[in-house]
């Protein structure tokens, strides 16, 4: 009788083993371990509601028709300092294209205004008390910033510092060209 | 009566099944809100930590966490929804134990086809050895013609003389 070991099909064992392992070792290449999905993605903003900095309070009618960039943060958040500086040419460049609305992530209000005072500032600055924002936001630690479009409807998490080439491809993406 | 033998393994088989999801998910206690909670709580990862549940943390994100699941089983929804909630912003990633029975199935399939791969290797190793001798016996049978019978009769002859 002739076994299956010994056939000549024998040697397909060891593509068929090595092939699927290194398809899966290769996919994990191209991946960014710290970058967790969003399932917010292709899905409308949640609700964001709550009392400003400037003891105002925000509702977010006051987004609709406009992309939005919104930018979670802590004073404690070193990456935070640059970021400011980048998100207040943005707004001093491109305010009237687009609403930035910042969410203090764990920041009490004086170190905030400090924060604001030295690194940049010019946009909404929801205080997110009991940090219930940031929960409905999925986040995970500051910085983190979302890319909504003019429907409302998030297009993309970075997590980390933003840097310049994020912040053209992505609002490009929302239809603001830097 | 053979016939029958494998669709009645097959509907035992069923009968064990069931009987064992429902003994499993009978017990199911009442707990009470707080109960919930906590358990929920316990189910969760906390955002900020590195592999701490909610419930084992005390971190803002963790405290807010915390406080969100009380006022929504406060407010009558379900352990199920409440968690559907957290799942929905944070994806599968909030969650500890993963919900994905792939994930579940997996190293069972590895075991299975590598204990397979053993067998069909075992196997392989008792039987290649014994081959070569298999085929020399059954090799094409003996010829006995009269040319062969003389030769035998010639040389037994030769023997004897």
């Amino acid at each position: 009788m002739r076994t299956l070991a010994s056939s000549r099909w024998r040697w397909l064992v060891v593509p068929l083993l090595a092939i699927p392992l290194g398809w899966l070792l290769f996919q994990g290449l191209g991946r960014d371990p710290r970058s967790i999905p969003s399932p917010l993605i292709g899905k409308p903003l949640p609700a964001l509601a709550g009392p400003t900095l400037d003891s105002g309070s925000f509702d977010d009618a006051s987004l609709a028709g406009r992309p939005a960039v919104i930018n979670v943060w802590a004073a404690y958040c070193v990456p935070c300092r640059a970021e400011h500086g980048m998100l207040r040419d943005l707004v001093a460049q491109h305010g009237d294209e687009l609403s930035v609305i910042g969410v203090m992530y764990q920041t009490g209000e004086d170190a905030a205004r400090d924060f604001r005072d030295r690194y940049g500032s010019g946009w909404t600055e929801l205080t997110d008390p009991g940090g219930r924002t940031a929960l409905d936001l999925g986040v995970t630690g500051p910085p983190e910033t979302f890319f909504v479009d003019a429907d409302g409807i998030v297009r993309y998490r970075h997590i980390g510092p933003l840097t310049t080439d994020v912040l053209r491809e992505q609002l490009a993406a929302v239809g603001v060209d830097l | 009566m053979r016939r029958w033998l494998l669709p009645l393994a097959v509907a035992g088989l069923v009968v064990l099944g069931i009987g064992a999801l429902v003994a499993a998910r009978q017990p199911a206690p009442v707990l009470t809100r707080d109960e919930q909670a906590a358990r929920l709580a316990g189910e969760l990862r906390c955002p900020d930590c590195q592999g701490l549940s909610v419930a084992e943390s005390h971190t803002a994100a963790a405290d807010a966490i915390r406080a969100e699941i009380a006022e929504q089983l406060a407010a009558g929804r379900s352990v199920d929804e409440v968690r559907q909630h957290f799942v929905n912003r944070y994806g599968q990633w909030i969650l500890l134990q993963p919900a994905d029975p792939l994930v579940w199935l997996l190293p069972l399939v590895v075991i299975a086809a590598g204990v397979g791969l053993f067998a069909w290797w075992l196997l392989g190793q008792r039987q290649s050895p014994s081959q070569p001798e298999a085929a020399g016996e059954t090799d094409a049978p003996l010829m006995v013609d009269d040319e062969a019978r003389r030769t035998v009769r010639d040389e037994l002859e030769a023997l004897d003389g």
